[in-house]
């Protein structure tokens, strides 16, 4: 597995980069997020396909991937594509 | 026969009973804490100047004992927008739903804009500077509620710092004990909040098979609000429990009066799962807002953080003039057991005493 990494820029507070071993895999991802600025948070499920791009937060670093084509998303939820973090997301190929 | 509530937890913490505290509010983690159980403080909503000075005040007050603080990392996220582009988004059958609430139960409008409105879009840069506070701190346990710590252990570790993380599938636990993580919560249906779909009976067996021959432990979590929960948990082979909705009325809880009277006249079937509050489904208890949003009439519930900016203004008025008919707050289907406004120290002493009542009766049925 090989990743190439590309700067954004100095204002960007992650680092983007690309794995190829990734890209057109299918995977699940156990999602969810707090409530800003409330004690709540929920949990939301996802599947799709991971693009291959991922973004490292931090110095650990914290590296999320981009799914897109969505098979599996909230109902209320209009996007087409999910960041998940690698933490939660379960490649199923 | 040796004492069936000191378990690996307590020699993994130094702590008397396998008891941990989730709370929100200080004065019940430092009163669990003196009592000889665990607290973790939840920060998820409080800026990284907030959480400093939490952590100074309990470590002020606890003696050198060990405490945890819990952040919510997110696990998914879409683009971001700023509060008023996500205003914007609220279309006008949702706003007049929201309106037609107010007025039938003639809500009066919030004293102040709800934090909500302040605190701008979710993203990873925020909970990263809540983070470095923790680690600045040295904080003896961190909590994730629910995205994976995986990603800090090592840092962590390097601080002498634990890391916990609270999940709602075994698959997430398989993934967590692989990476290292130190304690595993085991979360259940029955809990408050943000839940997975997996009952407390069935997660909790799961993951401690997970655990098993690894130096992670596993507390279980959802529904323990009484001694017998806490022994059931122990049979499943956890080695503690991680209580919430257990606290919400004790005398030191800041929750206000008739907030606490209304959980303490909640039942389980009041604990709904639903997501009209936040457009996350959680587990909060039954207000207006949720019949109303809960009946055929109403309009499509919209996606966080939408969803919780229109019932915030709702939420906040329910709080700012005591109006105990239209309060909800996040409890589990345990809050039948939350009876009375104790101390934190009875609650405390009354669930380990049962739960040696419990193992006294299985002790003499052998006789």
């Amino acid at each position: 597995m090989s990743d190439q990494q590309h700067d954004d820029g100095e204002q960007a507070p992650f680092r983007s980069g690309f794995n190829a071993a990734y890209a057109g895999r299918r995977a699940e991802c156990d999602g969810g997020a707090p409530v800003p600025g409330t004690h709540f948070a929920g949990r939301q499920d996802f599947a799709g396909t991971l693009t291959g791009d991922y973004r490292d937060f931090g110095d650990f670093p914290w590296r999320w991937y981009l799914m897109t084509s969505l098979t599996v998303k909230p109902a209320n939820y209009p996007y087409e594509a999910v960041w998940c973090d690698e933490g939660n997301l379960f490649l199923l190929d | 026969m040796s004492d069936p509530l000191h378990t690996p937890l307590c020699e993994k913490l130094g702590i008397e009973y396998p008891i941990v505290a989730f709370t929100h509010c200080k004065d019940v983690a430092v009163a669990v804490i003196n009592a000889g159980g665990f607290a973790v403080l939840g920060e998820a909503m409080h800026t990284p100047d907030h959480i400093a000075g939490d952590i100074k005040w309990i470590r002020d007050r606890v003696g050198g004992k060990p405490f945890g603080i819990d952040l919510v990392l997110p696990s998914a996220a879409p683009e971001e927008k700023t509060v008023d582009e996500l205003m914007a988004m609220i279309p006008a059958e949702q706003r007049a739903f929201e309106r037609s609430i107010m007025k039938k139960y003639d809500v009066p409008a919030p004293k102040e804009a709800p934090d909500l409105y302040t605190w701008g879009g979710l993203d990873q840069k925020r909970a990263l500077n809540q983070l470095e506070v923790v680690f600045d701190e040295r904080v003896p346990v961190f909590a994730s509620g629910l995205g994976s710590p995986a990603f800090i252990l090592d840092r962590a570790h390097q601080l002498g710092m634990q890391v916990w993380g609270l999940v709602g599938k075994p698959r997430q636990a398989r993934k967590q004990v692989e990476a290292g993580v130190d304690v595993i919560i085991a979360q259940g249906y029955d809990a408050a909040g943000h839940t997975g779909n997996i009952g407390t009976f069935s997660i909790v067996p799961q993951v401690v098979d997970i655990a098993r021959g690894t130096k992670t432990s596993v507390i279980a979590a959802g529904g323990v609000t009484t001694g017998r929960h806490l022994a059931a948990a122990l049979a499943l082979g956890a080695d503690g429990v991680w209580t919430g909705s257990l606290w919400l009325a004790s005398r030191e809880s800041d929750l206000n009066q008739p907030l606490k009277e209304r959980l303490i006249e909640a039942e389980t079937e009041d604990a709904v799962f639903s997501d009209c509050i936040s457009g996350y489904t959680m587990r909060t208890t039954r207000s207006p807002w949720h019949d109303e949003w809960m009946s055929p009439e109403a309009p499509p519930v919209l996606k966080p953080p939408l969803q919780m900016m229109l019932s915030s203004d709702y939420i906040q008025a329910s709080l700012d003039y005591q109006r105990k008919d239209l309060m909800t707050e996040a409890a589990g289907q345990g809050i039948h057991y939350v009876t009375s406004m104790k101390p934190a120290k009875k609650i405390l002493s009354d669930l380990v005493e049962e739960a040696l009542d419990v193992f006294d009766r299985f002790a003499d049925s052998d006789d």
